[in-house]
């Protein structure tokens, strides 16, 4: 047996043990983990921006411009003191401020524009006199009466009247639902990481499989 | 029972509903759902060596679950004969990426800068996805390997999304909404998902707007994939197992229930 294979087994096990109680190797696999995982990104960070992006354009081609973002990098450890903060903001409103213009519309065209553009299709096909089956209108009234009592759920200053609150009530209604679909997703996921540690277990360890 | 020992007896229970299946395992019968139907014509329509990016857009945690996905549609690429460019957005999925697509590649046969290549990890996101529709080569100058990618015979006909006719990201976090933001809307790319069962529910809106054209989820997902490739693989092998273990979790939360039902109506002493 390879000796992969039993370090493996240590450190499953290790974990496990965590489900009878907290213990000295489980903390032992916790910490190995972290390490591993912060050591391994840091190379890796190295390896493939730092050298490619900096070290290598500024002293292997001597390109200057590299001193640029070797500069705002450095000023932001500026803000680790306190009286050198200001330094560091030049950097970071360069970063909040290409990232927001960046992603501010992008957002808006992918996650708002085009999700109101799919809610509104199937009607303006119903409009258009597109032959639809009644399975397919149960289902967008469906999906619109959820839209719309999500959305008015979601609405905080709404006036607490009677319809409203009934209407906000459906929304709930619609969040368990989503929420019930979540949660099995989630137990079904982590089953599934049990399997692939049990399969290693019986199969790679001890053959049974 | 005190507490302690309560969930020490459900563990136990949960152990042996997945152990107990995956040593005497049965096959079962399932069928595919339009979903992973859509994301197996997807790939079965594309014409013969188009090139296909895939993204490893996951952490060594879930590769239980990403794993049996990955080899499903690799596999699948690689048999119609599709040219594959892989990447990785996140840190922990790159070896792994490259693992999987280098095992795959050579159980098929394909030449490492002609069939696939591997182009490694490129942190900050948005910029990697944004970068890669200007310039693959200009994002990735060198691949995993460290050889420069305007040398690789693939890039001959390579330069940007243009010329990619599907971007797979199989991944176990928000990443293609990213995909979703950053190549789909700007640059109207074709995008197939892969993910942890855990992120399905949040992806069934972009698939029904179309903004991703096939989603597959989690084992299930692998499962069905498999069925429709006529395949053996990691799916179906632990369909049972999960299937046993989610009776055996409803049937715990079914005694919970009613176990706190009395608790509620006379307290334990």
């Amino acid at each position: 047996m390879e000796i992969s294979t039993l370090v493996a087994v240590f450190f499953t096990m290790a974990i496990f043990s965590f489900l009878y109680r907290d213990n000295p190797f489980y903390r032992l696999a916790e910490h190995v983990l972290i390490g591993l995982s912060v050591g391994f990104t840091l190379v890796l960070l190295f390896n493939s921006v730092l050298l490619p992006k900096l070290f290598q354009p500024l002293f292997g081609s001597h390109d200057l411009w590299s001193l640029i973002p070797l500069a705002l990098g450095l000023s932001m450890f500026a803000g680790l003191k306190k009286s050198w903060g200001s330094y560091s903001k030049p950097a970071l409103a360069l970063m909040i401020g290409s990232g927001a213009g960046v992603s501010i519309p992008a957002m808006m065209e992918a996650r708002v524009l085009r999700q109101m553009a799919s809610a509104i299709e199937p009607f303006s096909r119903m409009g258009a006199g597109e032959s639809v089956g009644l399975w397919f209108i149960v289902t967008i009234l469906i999906s619109l009466i959820g839209v719309a009592t999500v959305m008015i759920y979601f609405f905080y200053t709404r006036p607490e009247t009677k319809p409203v609150t009934f209407v906000s009530q459906v929304g709930i209604y619609f969040l368990m639902v989503f929420f019930g679909a979540t949660f099995g997703y989630t137990v079904t996921s982590r089953l599934t990481l049990l399997i692939g540690r049990l399969e290693f277990l019986l199969g790679d360890f001890l053959g049974l499989i | 029972m005190t507490r302690t020992n309560t969930r020490r007896l459900i563990f136990l229970v949960v152990f042996l509903g997945v152990a107990l299946p995956l040593i005497f395992n049965i096959d079962l019968t399932h069928h595919a759902t339009p979903e992973t139907r859509q994301a197996y014509t997807n790939i079965e329509s594309l014409p013969d060596s188009a090139i296909v990016l895939v993204s490893f857009d996951f952490e060594a945690s879930s590769w239980a679950e990403i794993k049996p996905l990955a080899e499903v549609l690799l596999a699948h690429v690689f048999a119609r004969n599709l040219r594959v460019v892989g990447v990785s957005l996140f840190a922990e999925g790159t070896t792994l990426g490259e693992q999987i697509l280098a095992a795959i590649a050579a159980e098929k046969g394909r030449e490492y800068g002609v069939d696939y290549c591997y182009l490694g990890y490129r942190p900050q996101y948005v910029a990697a996805i944004l970068g890669m529709g200007e310039s693959i080569t200009a994002e990735f100058p060198a691949d995993y390997y460290g050889a420069p990618t305007k040398n690789l015979p693939l890039f001959a006909d390579l330069h940007n999304y243009d010329q990619v006719n599907l971007v797979i990201s199989i991944a176990d976090g928000s990443m293609p909404t990213y995909w979703t933001e950053y190549a789909v809307a700007p640059y109207g790319v074709n995008l197939e998902v892969a993910l942890t069962a855990t992120m399905a529910t949040a992806y069934y809106p972009y698939l029904s707007s179309g903004q991703i054209s096939g989603l597959l989820a989690g084992l299930k997902g692998a499962a069905e994939y498999e069925l429709l490739l006529k395949q053996a693989g990691g799916g179906k092998r632990g369909l049972f197992a999960q299937s046993v273990s989610q009776v055996v979790i409803m049937l715990v939360i079914i005694a919970g229930n009613v176990a706190d039902y009395f608790r509620r109506r006379k307290p334990w002493k």
